[in-house]
């Protein structure tokens, strides 16, 4: 009944799938960021790594990636942080907290542009929302979107506020399989609440830390909508992420070689990324109590 | 029996000819950028077109701004899913044209009756290296608006002298002076069309639209952009809001919360919608000359496209340059007629008749100024908007970064053109 081949046949639809929608486009934007392409033109003649010295030599593309990197260094330990105060509240089964859970999980599920377009009007400046709720404290105006200083902290928050719920969830989850004979062990021991938080909870949500750490860092440095909605990567390049780069590169400048150049040396640095934490970090992470 | 087999070949009949007639229609593509007011009066414009030509149906997609257009037709290219005609902005189809994605209408052009009826700064809109790309649809010059109800507040009794680069600033500084409690300032941010305006009232361009010549880091260029980058972040008469998004200050200006603006006429209709009666309109300033750019868009045609569509569409936009689609279309939006007849129209003259206003981009026609179109022009708008967002928010020096800016722009000229 079932010969040598039925194991590929039966994965052959989902292979074929993942080939066409992922590893041929990744093949042809390798090919891509050998050559010179303007979408228009016939020919795509083949310039070996020019593409590669052009965006290495830039100043723009160390800012992208100072930049990129600044945002993950900063917005991931705040937004894991945040949701593992938040979900250790959380994590008992009652109606208040399953209604906030539900609330504080809506923005996930909100159009990232929808959220974006609101939060610029609340951040304008002469005509925004928090802006003349200061005022009306007898503050001045803070030019949160037009100040290189502050636009990046604008876009964490936003990024923080949407991202928090999922985080929330994965923690919650994580935290209900922490066995309670743990603490109760603890609390026998005489153990405070900041110290039980520290000993027992913290080491014990490890994986589900290692899980959100592994995708928040990927999803940072792919983050494009917000930026793109809010500020465009400005001002003066002061928020602009790698991915709004390579937008602008190949989509506005009509560099389709160096916009490839650039993703594949994004692709490159997640991998790297990647490794990275498996290597350093994945060794402290046990997944077992 | 007999009787059965009949109708059924009749009916057999009627079914193939419907296949035929059905066969025989023509479905236009069409990628535009106008919504609100501009797309109701677009729409019946499509509305008369199909309703006299039956056989062609035009099938008209807003795409976003100018900006969007080119991105999408670009990824839409080398995916096959290109449209049959796209409305392009003046400054932008060169590209395309250069390329060989847009079909020369030359011939078409010449054919047409349309030619002698179109102005000349129309025509030429429409002309790149010698030949004909685009027709014109929507032509506009920047104008200045200011609302009438906010400087009277702020202490004009009759109207200021509103010519020069100081004029302006002096308007601008006492309003915000007399109502910036309010959150009322006095100019908003000039968006990309008006600085290029302004830096031509300078005496200057950014890029020569004859010989082609660079000329964002010449001198009036260099004090154009200081003077227009001091509104925001030296003098403060301008918002921030309005640098990081161009719209945001257009947007002001029709909550009534700014004093001054100066934008394409294409804005008159909703400026006058949102403003009313407190709505006026003046030429541009004349700093050291009297002159303005002309922007606004036309429509090409897809060498890509089947020769019977692309047929159908140069019928369309022959059509929508007509004298009745432009009095339609000049009457709901306030964009400049291109068409010599068009004035003719009853709808367009009772448009001159109560819409104040509505002449003055005619008027600046006597010392309007075409825009260059090689294909680095398009890299160069795309490329402004940061240049212009530092040197408005005071983070770079003006001389410096467009000394900067302009040999960037004559490499990728040498890449480009």
């Amino acid at each position: 009944m079932f010969s040598r081949l039925t194991p590929y046949l039966l994965v052959l639809p989902l292979m074929s799938f993942i080939a066409v929608f992922t590893y041929i486009p990744i093949a042809a934007s390798i090919n891509l960021s050998f050559r010179e392409w303007d979408f228009l033109s016939p020919t795509m003649p083949f310039v070996g790594l020019e593409n590669y010295r052009l965006l290495l030599s830039s100043h723009e593309f160390w800012n992208s990636v100072r930049v990129t990197a600044l945002f993950a260094v900063i917005s991931v330990p705040i937004r894991l942080g945040l949701a593992l105060m938040v979900a250790s509240y959380l994590v008992r089964e009652t109606l208040p907290s399953r209604l906030l859970r539900g609330a504080l999980f809506l923005p996930s599920v909100t159009s990232t542009v929808s959220i974006a377009v609101v939060f610029s009007w609340m951040f304008a400046t002469d005509y925004g929302m928090v802006n003349a709720f200061l005022v009306s404290l007898g503050l001045g105006r803070v030019p949160w979107l037009q100040d290189p200083q502050l636009a990046l902290w604008v876009v964490i928050i936003v990024n923080t506020w949407k991202q928090l719920g999922y985080d929330i969830v994965i923690y919650i989850a994580g935290l209900q399989a922490v066995p309670q004979e743990l603490y109760d062990a603890a609390a026998v021991d005489g153990g405070r609440k900041g110290h039980v938080f520290r000993r027992v909870t913290v080491p014990l949500v490890m994986p589900t830390t290692y899980f959100l750490l592994v995708v928040s860092v990927i999803e940072a440095f792919q983050i494009f909508t917000i930026v793109d909605v809010m500020t465009k990567g400005g001002p003066a390049g002061a928020t602009d992420m790698l991915v709004n780069m390579l937008y602008r590169v190949g989509f506005t400048l009509f560099d389709i070689g160096q916009g490839s150049a650039l993703a594949v040396l994004l692709f490159i640095l997640l991998i790297a990324l990647a490794l990275f934490k498996s290597r350093v970090l994945g060794r402290r992470v046990h997944y077992e109590a | 029996m007999l009787g059965n087999l009949k109708t059924l070949f009749l009916a057999g009949l009627v079914g193939l000819g419907g296949v035929a007639a059905a066969q025989a229609d023509v479905t236009v593509e069409f990628w535009h950028s106008f919504d609100g007011g501009s797309g109701e009066s677009l729409g019946k414009i499509i509305e008369n077109f199909e309703a006299a030509n039956p056989g062609i149906h035009i099938e008209a997609q807003n795409i976003g701004n100018y900006n969007d257009i080119v991105a999408k037709l670009q990824a839409a290219i080398p995916a096959r899913r290109a449209p049959d005609a796209v409305i392009m902005e003046v400054t932008r189809y060169g590209l395309f044209a250069d390329r060989g994605v847009l079909l020369d209408l030359t011939d078409h052009v010449d054919n047409d009756p349309l030619k002698d009826d179109l102005f000349d700064f129309a025509r030429e809109v429409g002309v790149f290296e010698g030949k004909n790309y685009i027709v014109p649809f929507n032509s506009s010059t920047p104008v200045l608006y200011y609302n009438k109800d906010i400087f009277a507040r702020a202490g004009f009794t009759e109207e200021p002298a509103l010519k020069t680069y100081d004029d302006l600033l002096a308007v601008s500084k006492q309003i915000t002076e007399k109502l910036g409690d309010e959150g009322i300032t006095g100019i908003a941010a000039p968006g990309q069309f008006a600085r290029w305006g302004l830096i031509m009232d300078n005496d200057s361009d950014l890029i020569d639209s004859k010989t082609g010549e660079i000329l964002i880091d010449s001198p009036n260029t260099i004090e154009a952009y200081e003077w227009m980058a001091s509104l925001v972040h030296e003098h403060k008469v301008a918002s921030a809001d309005g640098v990081t998004k161009e719209n945001n200050g257009r947007d002001a200006f029709l909550a009534g919360k700014v004093g001054i603006m100066l934008n394409s006429t294409g804005n008159y209709t909703r400026s006058q919608k949102a403003l009313g009666d407190n709505l006026a309109v003046l030429p541009m300033p004349c700093n050291k000359v009297c002159a303005v750019p002309i922007g606004g868009a036309g429509i090409g045609i897809l060498s890509s496209s089947d020769k019977e569509v692309q047929d159908a569409a140069y019928k369309f936009i022959s059509f929508a340059a007509s004298p009745e689609s432009n009095a339609i279309w000049f009457s709901g939006t306030g964009y400049m007629p291109i068409n010599k007849h068009t004035a003719e129209q009853p709808v367009a003259a009772s448009a001159v008749q109560d819409k104040p206003g509505i002449t003055v981009a005619i008027d600046q026609l006597d010392f309007a100024r075409g825009r260059p179109r090689p294909p680095v022009v398009t890299w160069m708008r795309a490329s402004e908007y940061d240049v212009w967002q530092a040197l408005a928010l005071g983070q770079r020096d003006v001389e410096e970064t467009l000394k900067d800016f302009a040999e960037r722009t004559r490499k990728e000229a040498e890449r480009t053109n």
